[in-house]
C-alpha cells in the first residue's frame, strides 16, 4: 500500500511544503517511540492501579494483628493476581514493541540470568529464614514487602546504568527506595508503604512516558 | 541541499518517514524490513528504491542474515544518518520560526 505523497517515484521532494514536512516529521516520531514502547502509560497505569489494591488488600488483612503473623489467605489472591497478569501483559507489550528490533533494546541472556538469580534467591532466603525460626514479623511483613523491591529494584538500576538508560535506572531506584522506606514502616506498615509507593512510581513512570512521547 | 537549506535526501515524505522512525530507536538498534514495511505501509519495492537511496548517503546500514532457510534483512539509521536528521530537523525549525 502506497499512501505517502511522493513515493510512487522515489521523488525528490519537490512540492513537499516545509509545514507539511515538520507535521509529518512530529507525527511519525510520536507513532513510533509509541510503538516501540514496552511499558506504554495506559499500562502503567493499569499497573499502579492493580498494585495499590493488591499491597492495599495484604495491608487491611494485617493491620490489626498483635502480634503480627501473617497475610491472611482472603488477601493473596489478589498478590497472585497481580503478579500473574502483570507478568503475562508486561511480557506480551514487551514482545510486540520489540518485534524486529535487534540490538541493545533487547536484554542479554546475562541481564536475564541477573534477574532470575535475583528474584529466586531472594525467596529462597525467605525460606531459609523461615525455616531458622525468624520472627514472622520478618520473614512474613517486613521481608516479602520490602526486600524483593530493594533486590530488584537496585539489580535493575544497575543493569539500565550500565546501558545508559538513565530514565530506567532512576524508575528503579525509586521502587528500591520505596522498599527501604518500608524497612521502617514496620511489618504491616511495610505493605502500606509498598503499595502507595509503587503506586506512586508507576503513575509518575507514566507521566514521563506520556510527556516524551509528546515531545 | 535544496533552496531553503533542507537535505533533498530527507525532504521526500516517504524518506522522512523512515529516518524518522529508525531515529526512535536507541542508537545502535536495528529494525527488521518488515516491521519497517508495516510501520511506513509501503510495498516492498518502493521501500527498497528508497532504503537503497539512503544507503548510499550512509543514512542508513543494512544487514541480511540467514538462519536456516530464513534470511532477515535488517536496517539500521547510522551516526551519519542521525547527525543529518538533527541537522534538518534544525534547518526545519529555523525556517517555520522565520516565517
Amino acid at each position: 500500500m502506497n499512501t505517502t505523497p511522493g513515493t510512487a517515484t522515489a521523488g525528490n521532494g519537490g512540492g513537499f511544503d516545509p509545514r507539511q514536512a515538520a507535521v509529518l516529521l512530529g507525527q511519525t516520531t510520536q507513532q513510533a517511540r509509541r510503538q516501540f514502547e514496552p511499558s506504554p502509560p495506559w499500562f502503567l497505569a493499569i499497573r499502579a492501579v492493580m498494585v495499590l489494591v493488591a499491597y492495599g488488600a495484604v495491608w487491611l488483612s494485617v493491620r490489626g494483628q498483635h502480634p503480627y503473623t501473617h497475610p491472611t489467605v482472603a488477601a493473596l489472591p489478589g498478590v497472585f493476581a497481580f503478579v500473574v497478569v502483570n507478568l503475562g501483559a508486561t511480557v506480551v507489550l514487551a514482545r510486540r514493541a520489540t518485534a524486529g528490533v535487534s540490538g541493545r533494546s533487547r536484554l542479554s541472556r546475562g541481564e536475564i540470568a541477573i534477574m532470575a538469580v535475583v528474584w529466586i534467591g531472594v525467596f529462597a532466603v525467605m525460606g531459609a529464614l523461615a525455616g531458622a525460626g525468624v520472627s514472622d514479623a520478618i520473614v512474613y511483613g517486613l521481608y516479602p514487602a520490602a526486600v524483593p523491591l530493594i533486590a530488584a529494584g537496585v539489580a535493575w538500576a544497575g543493569i539500565m546504568a550500565a546501558r545508559g538508560n538513565q530514565r530506567a535506572s532512576g524508575t528503579a531506584l525509586a521502587v528500591a527506595a520505596v522498599g527501604i522506606a518500608g524497612l521502617f514502616a514496620g511489618p504491616a506498615g511495610a505493605w502500606a508503604v509498598a503499595g502507595v509507593g509503587l503506586f506512586l512510581v508507576l503513575l509518575g513512570t507514566a507521566a514521563v512516558i506520556a510527556r516524551r512521547q509528546r515531545a | 541541499m535544496t533552496d531553503d537549506g533542507l537535505d533533498p535526501l530527507i525532504h521526500v515524505p516517504t524518506r522522512l518517514k523512515i529516518v524518522a522512525t529508525l531515529a526512535a530507536l536507541p542508537e545502535g538498534d536495528a529494525l527488521s524490513f518488515t516491521r519497517l514495511q508495516d510501520m511506513i505501509g509501503l510495498t516492498p519495492g518502493n521501500l527498497i528504491i528508497h532504503l537503497r537511496k539512503l544507503e548510499e548517503a550512509d543514512y542508513i546500514s543494512s544487514e541480511k542474515t540467514r538462519n536456516g532457510t530464513v534470511s532477515m534483512t535488517t536496517v539500521a539509521l547510522t551516526g551519519h544518518g542521525r547527525t543529518a536528521l538533527d541537522t534538518y530537523t534544525q534547518a526545519l525549525r529555523d525556517l517555520l520560526g522565520g516565517l
